[in-house]
């Protein structure tokens, strides 16, 4: 095995070694200094089996293994160990803050999972882990959800359970009167009251469903829209009772 | 079906099993009532409502089928008065309701399926349209859509009337077997507030007050089955639990009570399909209908192609329509001789009279506008079956709403221009009832047919040629812009209210099937006729006893006869070309005095100071009496009171002596008076049917009526100062 170019090789390595550089990592970062049996203490293992796999980073210039006591880590090995201990973190807290696992279930799944995500899988699930520190909301939302409970909602509950994001979309929304003729949106929220209200739900205009705009008359009223395979004429007094968002260009032509 | 026939027959021993036929309008639901009825229907309104209520019956084995076709719904919430009805019907507990659905929208349509399942009624689901479903690539396992709902599903296409055996069959199996338990699944929340108020529900008061459906009208803070449940025993406790199952759902979900209810019944449908459904409809397959529309409901070209449409309805209706016009006033001048032929020809007989020139001549001027009705009504209800009928709304509506109306008031009103009659019972196609009264209480204003025999009387005689085609199009005008202007002004006073919603489903186009159009058709001209054969038949009569009685003494008769002689001796000196009166024209002149003597020409005499500020004198006012009756005797009575002959062949004769009786201020204060005021008696009759109450039809006469006289006096006065 041939030592190949950092960026390659931090892929190439194996889970067991990518954990023996998370530990260094931490050791150093929290006394200074790693010996080959606080590496042992800390994973739980024989001396031994930390001597092969120092040889083994040390092969891969990662750890510098000269002097028999301390081991240093390169700036490769440096590197190397921080990204597997951040992913180690993010992974824990996500399942301990939104997942709400318990700590120790929480750092054991955050272990296995943390070697096998790839980079692009990991800055994506970082940048959704910021976006939930941003809007802790969503994860309130989230809890109270009747199936994040316990798992046994039906669909209709779930779907519209979210008190956050109703309130939420409805500070962000527009109207259904606002689009234009070849756009469609998904319904967030129906503004209306009693028979309008009921009316529209009958007719499929529900939270959560997408509604196009496909002509409206001369003169901008009324509205023709699309909604759950059905046409509906609609008036711009209803149409602006409808709020909407997620707007997006359907026109085909 | 032969083996079914026992099991039934134990059940209901020697009694018809009741079933109702519900589902989403444009469902296919009518069609298939025709199928499983066939001609043996009964149309009658609901008390206090005008939705029709359509029954029929058909035989199953021994037993026989009572079906009522529900109006069409798409949810049972008590908003619309179709709503309650369908409601009303449901509390009755039919024995079996059979939910009709269209299969291509079978997400939308089972919603309702969802609400009938909480009822506790034996249902059948009737997967209607199945061969625009199959066609547009549907497959559905049926054998385990009937396992989990737990009542037997069937595949129809009612325009074609297949699957009926088999929706018999059905309905013959439910209601041999033990109502089923539902087996709706609508989620956890709402599982648990419904278990909360079940148990409070009275149980004494019928079946329907003690469902799962009555807990989710209570949940949903219905306020016709909360005032009903709040006196029942227990209600009360019932409300209260109501009432806090919704604060707990609408704080926990935070959503309003109804889009969760609703949320809940699409999850149902949502969740059976996914079972049932293992192949969808294809996305594209209702492209043809969006081709049609990109056409007909094109940005520019909508509405002229609107306008030809409608040209070509009227076009059949009047032109053709006046062939078997022609044929019914020849049957009715043959009847009148028959009659009238059973008695000498000069016979003074009371009884001879009132037949012929009463009950024959009244009824008989009002039922020669049958092939009008007829014609109309045909192409409506094509316009109707095809879904044209929702597209022209959807192109006048902004217009019409400017003035308070609703973009289906367009047609009827349109319709207005041949006759209000029509045009009135047109209006049956709005939904909200404030919008279809105020529609037929402006409708008298669209100048109809009848109304154009006067203009054509009356425009010659005042005005010179070249005033003429403006002028005629002047009056139309004005008829338009008041009738527009009178629906506004309705709207802010006694009409009040939030606009009712236009929120309107534009259904696929379909091909009107030949079974149903002429059944519409047969049903509106029966009520016509109906209303001919009595409220028409006793004004009728009423106007002839007011313009024959009391008759004058024949002393007296003989007196004025030969006053007239002298008068048009006089006359006639006067134009120097002296000619003796023919007996004739003695004849006529009889018949004028003997209308100037009758009650009709004494009330002439007597509103003559009343109608004196419009200008008009006792001559018109007599012939405005008759003008109540059908507003082309107007023409007929002028000529009585003015001696000329035939108002038809004499017209003449009779347009030289108005224009010298008469200014043509006069003459434009009249027009406007007979355009606006007075609806014919055909009119408010069947604006009193259609609107349910006499105050309406009271308030379109005297209103109208009213309207007319302050515009005729304004006109005449202000004219008066100016010329």
């Amino acid at each position: 095995m041939a030592p190949a170019a950092n960026g390659v090789e931090e892929q190439e390595i194996s889970s067991s070694l990518e954990d023996y550089l998370e530990t260094i990592y931490l050791l150093v970062q929290e006394q200074g200094f790693a010996r080959v049996k606080d590496v042992a203490r800390a994973r739980d293992v024989k001396a031994a089996s930390v001597s092969i796999a120092l040889r083994k980073l040390a092969e891969l210039a990662l750890v510098r293994y000269e002097r028999r006591e301390y081991i240093a880590l390169t700036p490769d090995g440096e590197k190397a160990g921080r990204r597997v201990f951040s992913r180690h973190r993010l992974l824990t807290r996500f399942f301990e803050e939104v997942l709400s696992m318990k700590s120790e279930a929480a750092s054991e799944q955050a272990c296995a999972m943390e070697h096998s995500l790839t980079d692009e899988a990991m800055v994506r699930l970082v940048r959704f882990f910021e976006f939930l520190g941003t809007c802790p909301s969503v994860v309130e939302s989230f809890r109270q959800c009747p199936l994040a409970r316990d798992g046994k909602a039906a669909l209709s509950d779930v779907s519209r359970a979210c008190t956050m994001c109703s309130k939420k979309s409805e500070e962000a929304s527009m109207s259904l009167a606002e689009l234009r003729p070849g756009q469609g949106a998904t319904v967030a929220k129906i503004g209306a009251t009693g028979a309008l209200r009921q009316r529209l739900l009958d007719m499929g205009v529900l939270p959560e469903t997408p509604i196009e705009v496909e002509r409206v008359g001369l003169g901008g009223d009324p509205f023709w829209v699309r909604c759950q395979g059905a046409r509906l004429a609609l008036r711009r007094n209803e149409a602006s009772s409808i709020m909407v968002h997620a707007v997006v260009e359907t026109a085909s032509k | 079906m032969l083996a079914a026939a026992t099991p039934i027959a134990s059940q209901f021993p020697g009694r018809e099993i009741r079933v109702a036929l519900a589902g989403n309008p444009n469902c296919g639901k009518t069609s298939l009532f025709n199928a499983l009825t066939g001609a043996r229907q009964h149309v009658a309104n609901y008390a206090g409502v005008t939705v029709e209520r359509r029954s029929g019956s058909c035989s199953l084995g021994d037993n026989l089928i009572e079906v009522v076709d529900l109006p069409g719904t798409y949810s049972l919430s008590s908003y619309s008065p179709e709503e309650r009805v369908a409601q009303d019907e449901l509390t009755a507990a039919p024995d079996v309701v059979v939910v009709v659905v269209d299969s291509t929208q079978l997400q939308r349509h089972l919603v309702l399926l969802g609400q009938l399942m909480q009822t506790g009624v034996r249902l059948v689901l009737c997967l209607n349209m199945a061969d625009e479903a199959r066609g547009a690539g549907q497959k559905l396992d049926l054998a385990l859509m009937e396992k989990l709902l737990g009542f037997p599903v069937v595949e129809t296409v009612g325009h074609r009337a297949q699957g009926v055996a088999a929706l018999k069959e059905a309905i013959a199996r439910v209601v041999a077997a033990a109502p089923a338990p539902s087996r709706l699944v609508l989620g956890e929340t709402m599982d648990e507030a419904l278990a909360a108020i079940r148990p409070h529900l009275p149980s004494t008061t019928g079946a329907i007050f003690a469902s799962d459906w009555m807990a989710t009208r209570l949940l949903l803070d219905d306020h016709y089955y909360a005032g009903r449940m709040a006196g029942l025993p227990g209600g009360p406790v019932a409300l209260e639990q109501a009432r806090q199952q919704r604060e707990r759902i609408q704080a926990r979900t935070g959503l309003d009570i109804a889009v969760f209810v609703s949320g809940c019944y699409y999850g149902f449908a949502q969740g059976l399909l996914r079972e049932v459904c293992t192949q969808p409809c294809r996305p594209n397959a209702r492209q043809l209908t969006d081709r049609i529309d990109a056409v007909l409901v094109h940005r520019w070209f909508g509405l002229p192609i609107f306008a030809l449409v409608m040209y070509a309805i009227f076009w059949l209706t009047f032109k053709v329509g006046e062939i078997p016009m022609g044929w019914i006033e020849l049957g009715m001048q043959w009847l009148g001789g028959l009659v009238g032929g059973l008695w000498p020809a000069d016979s003074p007989s009371l009884l001879r009279s009132l037949l012929v020139d009463g009950a024959i001549a009244g009824v008989g001027g009002v039922i020669v506008f049958l092939p009008n009705i007829v014609l109309l009504f045909l192409g409506l209800a094509f316009l109707e079956d095809t879904g044209y009928m929702a597209r022209a709304a959807f192109l006048t509506d902004r217009l019409m709403h400017r003035f308070g109306l609703h973009g289906k008031s367009f047609i009827p009103m349109l319709s207005g221009f041949g006759c209000s009659v029509p045009g009135i019972m047109a209006t049956r196609t709005l939904e909200s009832h404030r919008d279809r009264v105020i529609t037929m209480l402006v409708l008298p204003l669209m100048s109809c047919g009848a109304r154009l025999t006067i203009w054509m009387l009356l425009i010659p005689a005042f005005f010179p040629p070249a005033w003429r085609a403006p002028m005629l199009w002047f009056i139309y005008a004005v008829g338009i812009g008041l009738a527009l202007l009178l629906a506004l002004l309705l709207r802010k006073t006694l009409m009040r209210g939030d606009d009712s919603p236009f929120v309107m489903e534009l259904p696929p186009y379909r091909l009107p099937t030949l079974r149903s159009v002429p059944i519409r058709m047969m049903e509106r001209s029966g009520l016509y006729l109906r209303k001919a054969g009595t409220t028409i038949l006793g004004i009728s009569i009423l106007l002839w006893a007011a313009t024959s009685f009391p008759r004058p003494p024949s002393h007296a008769i003989a007196a004025v006869a030969a006053a007239s002689v002298s008068s048009v001796a006089k006359a006639a000196a006067k134009t120097a070309e002296p000619a003796p009166p023919s007996p004739e024209e003695l004849g006529k002149q009889a018949a004028a005095e003997k209308l100037e003597y009758s009650v009709a020409g004494r009330i002439g005499h007597g509103l003559e100071p009343v109608f004196k500020p419009l200008g008009f004198d006792w001559k018109i006012v007599t012939a405005m009496i008759g003008a109540f009756a059908a507003k082309e005797v107007f023409v007929a009575q002028m000529g009585i009171v003015y001696s000329i002959a035939d108002g038809d062949k004499g017209s003449e004769g009779l347009r030289r002596v108005l224009a010298r009786d008469y200014s043509p201020l006069v003459g434009f204060s009249l027009m406007l008076f007979l355009l606006i005021g007075m609806p014919c008696m055909a009119t408010v009759a069947v604006t009193r049917r259609e609107s349910g109450k006499w105050s309406y039809a009271l308030l379109q006469l005297g209103g109208l009526t009213a309207l007319a006289y302050i515009s005729s006096l304004l006109v005449y006065q202000i004219g008066k100062l100016i010329v």
